[in-house]
């Protein structure tokens, strides 16, 4: 979290991004409404059963949305040509948007469908917007096999400027010059990023402030008697509120109660590659616990219950307050590079190996 | 149990794989559902309301999946809820659907829940994107090794169980893992992942889903009559507490025992080990058998590990546990505590084929979740009363 951000008006705010390439495993009839797009070709699914079957849905699906029953799974070509049902205008789209210039979406019901489809149409302005407007399709020049071969729709007549993107006609050339396959697309990467604002609460700021000044801080319930760390402003026991006036400041040193020696898989954004350590360390003096803790310069084979150890900070001038958010378990992460062992005679594991949380 | 009498009268379940490539996250739901539908000879429209169980929506990144999965299980003009409770959501999401029955809301409830894991990575979901990710193992390894300091239980045990439930899965059609050749020399000498946990002693990364379909009394008798024997739901019980806090016990966690023992109060069951003929527990990584079966006072405190040691938690033991396979052998996250509920439906109804415990007259399952921090469990009998 930005500390520096921090006025006396209220918290600071994080930003977080998380992102992760997931893959969308299609099945038959999508997999299929794919492949087709590659070909310049929109297809659709015959409904069945004795409530609205008989029906051409479009998009296709394995189902009748209003019954549940399974479709007939034999695609049927619809369009190119359709009719926009309905719409709203997209003035100012962002990065997230299918176009970079002001479009619709709309309900788009295609020439032997009969249900419509939710798609952008790029109209050049609102004006030429209405329901009843015959709309045709253009697809990718360079299909992927993916849904978004399908780019976008335009009003029938409309001559095309994009270099991207081409008519039925020219897809179905350009697909049958390269020998585009016709076998149904099994998987499609999908892209997905999130980012977040997340209001730092006071506890955490004063966590985090103190952390930047090279002293951990926990906070103690007059209650209970026990030691959160970092403070929460509350007591999850007793249930009741805490304050800045509760908060403790805590020793550096302790002992090692418990600990996983974790063999990372690979996954974006995984940047471990061999077996790392993690430690709970109850700190000494107080009742106080640290877990998921790094360890520095400590072998992962000698790592053991009952070992004492310190803390290492980082010089201030490295410190940061990036990986202090709300949900932190306590992470140190930016203060604290790990527990080093102190040398000292180890101290019973009986009395500390249940000391977990 | 209180209120309308609820009965299982349908249960299915997908094949679970690590990769269902073959099917869209729709088709993997309605594999499951139909088939349930199928056995409890019911159709979409016979259907009043829709529970919906998952994982973190970061597992499939699908933001509230229970939108777009609404028009797949055939829940268009019709209530359809979805539950949450970290890895014990399946569990969850069948008491949530006996409790619509109990309050005599609905009459038919399909109770759904899916993990497609091959679409993300739960590594990642659970590290909230950044590196250095602990998984759930991770989590858990450092209360195991305290549960075997505390309970003197050999190193072997924890390889036991993941021999008896990968054999166990040899039985089971549907289960994920079929390893002809597990033994405890290949658990033993598997790498080690969480120390102290070898490769072998964990569960696998499943896509998978399991429906199950729950009505009421006159529904259970009318299922009873038509040659389909149901399931009676005889208790249900959920409880949860945060998942760190000074003095926490995570290897005996105060919700597991009180959940326990809500769930035996309620089904007049006072010696469980002895009244219980077959569970299923959540056991994602081989030490929490003997973990649990201490932990929810099945049996004295150091004497789970003596229950496995013995031979007695195999099929034709005791006290059989996890028949299935468990969660060892097959685990999409979201469903796999609706397996165990499942898979208790079908020891009571005397459907679970070539891994029938002889005579179960009444089951466990269960399910736990987060930092083993949240519980749902059932007990299920062939007889109402």
């Amino acid at each position: 979290m930005p500390v520096s951000a921090e006025t006396k008006y209220g918290p600071s705010v994080t930003t977080n991004t998380v992102e992760f390439p997931y893959r969308r495993s299609l099945g038959p009839v999508v997999g299929g409404f794919v492949a087709a797009l590659a070909r310049g070709q929109i297809t659709g699914v015959r409904s069945t059963g004795v409530r609205g079957g008989g029906r051409v849905l479009c998009p296709p699906l394995e189902y009748d949305p209003d019954t549940g029953a399974a479709t007939d799974g034999e695609l049927v070509d619809v369009g190119p040509e359709g009719t926009v049902r309905s719409w709203t205008w997209v003035a100012a789209p962002d990065a997230r948007h299918p176009l970079d210039r002001p479009f619709a979406f709309a309900l788009i019901q295609l020439d032997g469908a009969d249900t419509a489809m939710v798609h952008a149409v790029d109209a050049g302005g609102e004006d030429a917007l209405r329901a009843g407007l015959r709309v045709t399709a253009r697809f990718r020049a360079q299909p992927k096999g993916r849904t978004d071969d399908l780019a976008y729709f335009v009003p029938e007549g409309t001559e095309t400027t994009d270099p991207d993107v081409v008519d039925a006609a020219a897809a179905a050339a350009g697909a049958a010059a390269a020998g585009v396959s016709t076998e149904p697309v099994q998987t499609m990467e999908f892209w997905s990023s999130l980012t977040y604002k997340e209001a730092v609460s006071p506890a955490t700021a004063r966590y985090a402030r103190s952390m930047l000044a090279g002293t951990l801080l926990g906070q103690k319930c007059p209650t209970c008697a026990k030691v959160f760390v970092p403070p929460r402003d509350f007591c999850s026991i007793d249930g009741i509120r805490l304050d800045e006036g509760h908060d403790l400041a805590l020793p550096d040193r302790g002992v090692i109660t418990n600990f996983t020696i974790v063999t990372p898989v690979p996954y974006p954004g995984q940047k471990e590659t061999e077996p790392f350590v993690r430690v709970s360390v109850l700190l000494d003096d107080v009742e106080a616990l640290m877990g998921l803790q790094p360890v520095v310069d400590i072998p992962n084979e000698e790592v053991r219950v009952g070992m004492r150890v310190e803390a290492v900070w980082l010089p201030e001038s490295e410190r940061n307050a990036e990986e202090f958010g709300n949900r932190g378990w306590g992470s140190t992460t930016g203060a604290i590079s790990g527990w080093r062992a102190t040398g000292e005679p180890d101290l019973p594991v009986e009395r500390y190996i249940d000391r977990v949380f | 149990m209180s209120g309308e009498p609820c009965a299982i009268i349908g249960v299915g379940q997908t094949h679970h794989k690590s990769k269902r490539l073959d099917v869209s996250l729709a088709g993997l739901l309605r594999e499951a559902a139909s088939r349930a539908l199928t056995d409890a000879g019911l159709d979409w429209p016979d259907i009043d309301a829709v529970v919906l169980g998952t994982a973190p929506d970061a597992f499939e990144g699908v933001m509230m999946p229970e939108l777009y999965l609404a028009d797949a299980l055939g829940a268009a003009g019709k209530p359809i809820m979805r539950v949450h409770t970290a890895g014990s959501v399946g569990g969850s999401t069948g008491i949530v659907a006996a409790h619509l029955i109990h309050a005599r809301r609905h009459r038919r409830v399909l109770a759904v829940a899916f993990e497609k894991q091959s679409e993300g990575n739960a590594q990642w979901g659970l590290a909230g994107g950044k590196s250095g990710g602990m998984g759930a193992g991770g989590i858990f390894a450092p209360w195991i090794r305290s549960y075997i300091r505390r309970s003197g239980a050999p190193e072997h045990i924890g390889w036991q169980v993941a021999v008896k439930d990968r054999l166990n899965a040899l039985k089971n059609p549907y289960a994920h893992l079929k390893i002809a050749d597990i033994s405890v020399e290949k658990v033993r000498e598997s790498f080690m992942l969480w120390d102290p946990l070898h490769f072998l002693e964990s569960c696998p990364s499943s896509d998978g889903a399991c429906a199950v379909v729950l009505t009421d009394e006159a529904g259970g008798r009318d299922a009873a009559a038509r040659g389909n024997p149901p399931a009676w739901v005889a208790a249900t019980a959920m409880r949860s507490e945060p998942t760190s806090f000074p003095g926490r016990d995570p290897v005996r966690p105060q919700a597991g025992v009180d959940c326990a023992h809500d769930l035996y109060r309620a089904a007049g069951i006072t010696n469980p080990l002895a009244e219980i003929d077959v569970a299923e527990l959540y056991v994602p990584f081989s030490w929490y058998e003997p973990m649990w079966l201490e932990g929810h006072d099945i049996t004295g405190p150091g004497d789970g590990w003596k229950l496995v040691e013995s031979g007695e938690t195999e099929i034709g033991g005791s006290f059989p546990v996890n028949p299935s396979g468990g969660v060892l052998s097959s685990n999409p996250i979201g469903a796999s505590g609706m397996l165990r509920f499942a898979e208790a439906a079908l020891q009571v109804r005397g459907r679970a084929g070539e891994h029938q415990v002889d005579g179960a007259r009444t089951a466990l399952g269960h399910a736990y979740g987060g930092g083993a921090q949240y519980f749902a469990m059932w007990i299920v009998r062939s007889t109402l009363g």
